[in-house]
């Protein structure tokens, strides 16, 4: 119902020369950021190269010094709706008293406004999410007795829920296990053949090229941007961890290495 | 009791139970977040900062009615909680070295305005020193009926905005992504601890308020994974402590904040230890039984392993000296006897130990069901 409502060939995030610092500390410096619709992105790069920083930049959560965002082609404070957010797992308190479908209907709050509480087809939907992740079975459970991998796919659901048009995720598979691993992958695939973007903050240099299309190479700087085939590659990967990244073929992992000072 | 009989007939032990009891559901409901939130000693920080809004209404007015006292007291409150915030927000200063000294200067200048009022000459200051460890024996029905209103306003003020102040207490960064300005919710729910905290300072003391913020919400924690039914049970919590501590110290003559705090206390203690699911009197019989069931399971694998190497005949009485040099004489000697006890073992007459038929079969299921599934033998 909303893709009729697209601009055109607007992308579906631009942000242009995003600049944020910490206490005279540049954490971003002059990124822009370029996002097609309907795909899958990767935001690469060492520690600290402010890969979280730009996410939280683009949502409005940190305010750069400098630079625009645009969510398709227009201000993101007029286009929240569309754009959900999946935070890092460890950013919140899970022994918060809590179930997991509790956590899921979080994600239609923003269509209820003030006062109003959710109600059965906030809780239905916030059902179907939860299965679409495949824990509907732990819908009544504690937040607290559910693994690492069924925590991050509370927090996708809950992202599911707001049927939004792009999605930004940090780190989506940091601890998961292998099973958890696949199934969002299975779910981001979902997401892109229903005309969906996802951006990712991503660590594991080699699953980079299997899981997605496009890649943005940053530290601090952007180093290269574009479709995983022509800008994932070696001579960047060094560009953007300095120092020498053995093998892309299929063994260097980003974890390992360090920003070159 | 004389105490619970009185409270049909005696005019002020029933003002001062519904009063202790208003203050008990406001700051157990309203510090169930604040406990959430890790606000625990900013509660105890605005509390303290209190005083001097308290002593200076008092002394511009020249008035003791409680709406004023209370009005000066949520107004320095809630500027305490502004410096603590602008401290940490403008200079390198942590936030608990920010509390520290919010809490200490302000509570430093409320005793130096108290002493102050307390040298003049003028009628009606007697009572403001009652601010600092409370008096629930001081307790009229005006004061009861400002509580009552003002708690009102907290509790409403609570529930119509559940949804927003628990999006913020667990994950303030996607509220802010689904458009809920954050700090404005913030600043509100700040603001209705402070009504918790002066509705309750007169009868508990600026000294002691910020347990009844901490504590109610603390113990109802340990009993429910649910946050609707802890804010309630803290509620209840913060009234039992309430009443139960004001008619205490009505009766044995004694300050009601540390009455009450004791009261509450004691309630934390028993939550901590006897919560069915968190409680630690249970989590240390759970791991010591786990631990027990472990050497039994060993014990067993043990033995099906000495008669695996006997070939023929399963039920051969072994020698329990190895397995004693290895896991221990007691432990080995405990879980035979229990093993003995469920017919899976047994004692030959030469002293030596085998598992019976039944036993074995044990040992059989038991090595199947703790082999990793999928790996094939």
């Amino acid at each position: 119902m909303r893709i009729g409502l697209r601009t055109g060939g607007a992308l579906a995030i631009q942000a242009t020369d995003l600049t944020l610092a910490y206490q005279q500390q540049p954490v971003l410096w002059d990124v822009d950021l370029e996002v097609p619709q309907g795909v899958l992105m990767a935001i690469v790069g060492p520690n600290g190269a402010g890969k979280t920083t730009l996410l939280r930049a683009v949502l409005g959560l940190l305010q750069p010094a400098a630079g625009e965002v645009l969510v398709f082609g227009q201000p993101y404070a007029d286009q929240r709706r569309r754009v959900a957010y999946v935070p890092q797992r460890g950013s919140v308190d899970w022994d918060f008293p809590t179930t997991a479908l509790d956590i899921v209907t979080m994600g239609t709050y923003g269509g209820l406004g003030w006062v109003r509480r959710p109600g059965t087809s906030e809780r239905t939907r916030a059902a179907a999410a939860l299965a679409q992740v495949g824990m509907e079975s732990y819908a009544d459970r504690q937040i607290s007795q559910l693994s690492g991998g069924q925590q991050q796919r509370i927090f996708l659901a809950r992202a599911l829920v707001q049927d939004a048009d792009v999605y930004l995720m940090d780190e989506p598979f940091q601890g998961v296990d292998a099973t958890t691993e696949r199934a969002i992958v299975e779910l981001l695939r979902a997401l892109r053949a229903d005309g969906k973007t996802v951006v990712a903050v991503h660590h594991d240099l080699q699953t980079v090229t299997e899981y997605f299309d496009e890649v943005t190479l940053l530290n601090v700087r952007r180093i290269a941007g574009g479709p995983v085939d022509r800008v994932f590659t070696e001579e960047n990967l060094r560009r953007t961890y300095g120092g020498r990244v053995a093998g892309i073929g299929g063994r260097a992992v980003g974890n390992d290495l360090e920003p070159s000072s | 009791m004389d105490v619970l009989g009185g409270l049909f007939v005696d005019h002020t032990l029933r003002t001062v139970a519904l009063g202790s009891a208003t203050l008990g559901i406001v700051s157990g409901a309203l510090g169930a977040f604040a406990v959430l939130r890790r606000q625990a000693l900013l509660g105890d920080a605005m509390s303290h900062a209190a005083l001097p809004g308290v002593a200076l209404a008092f002394l511009l007015t020249g008035s003791r009615a409680p709406l004023v006292l209370m009005l000066g007291a949520a107004i320095a409150g809630w500027l305490a909680a502004a410096a603590i915030v602008g401290v940490v927000r403008t200079s390198r200063v942590k936030v608990d070295s920010a509390m520290a000294l919010t809490l200490s200067v302000f509570f430093g200048a409320g005793l130096v305005v108290l002493t102050f009022i307390q040298r003049q000459p003028a009628a009606g200051k007697a009572g403001l020193d009652k601010f600092l460890f409370g008096q629930a024996a001081a307790m009229l029905e005006s004061d009861v009926i400002t509580m009552v209103a003002v708690g009102a306003v907290g509790l409403f003020g609570l529930l119509a905005l559940w949804k927003e102040f628990k999006l913020l207490s667990f994950d303030p960064d996607f509220a802010a992504t689904l458009g809920i300005p954050t700090r404005r919710v913030d600043i509100l729910l700040t603001s209705l601890l402070v009504i918790a905290i002066v509705v309750g300072l007169k009868t508990v003391g600026v000294v002691l308020m910020s347990a009844m913020v901490v504590a109610p919400g603390a113990a109802a924690r340990q009993w429910t994974n649910r946050l609707g039914v802890m804010v309630t049970l803290s509620a209840c919590f913060g009234a039992a402590a309430g009443v139960l501590g004001a008619l205490l110290s009505t009766t044995a003559e004694t300050s009601t904040g540390p009455t009450i705090v004791l009261v509450a206390t004691g309630l934390v203690v028993v939550s901590l230890l006897f919560a069915p699911a968190r409680g630690l009197v249970w989590a240390r019989i759970r791991a010591w039984r786990s631990r027990r069931m472990l050497a039994l399971e060993a014990v067993i694998a043990d033995l099906a392993s000495l008669a695996a190497q006997h070939g023929s005949n399963a039920t051969h009485p072994h020698d329990i000296g190895a397995l004693n040099a290895v896991r221990g004489r007691a432990v080995v000697e405990r879980a035979l006897t229990e093993l003995a006890a469920d017919g899976l073992a047994r004692q030959h007459d030469t002293g030596g130990w085998s598992l019976t038929p039944r036993g074995l079969a044990e040992a059989d299921r038991l090595a199947r069901s703790r082999r990793a599934p999928g790996v094939a033998r």
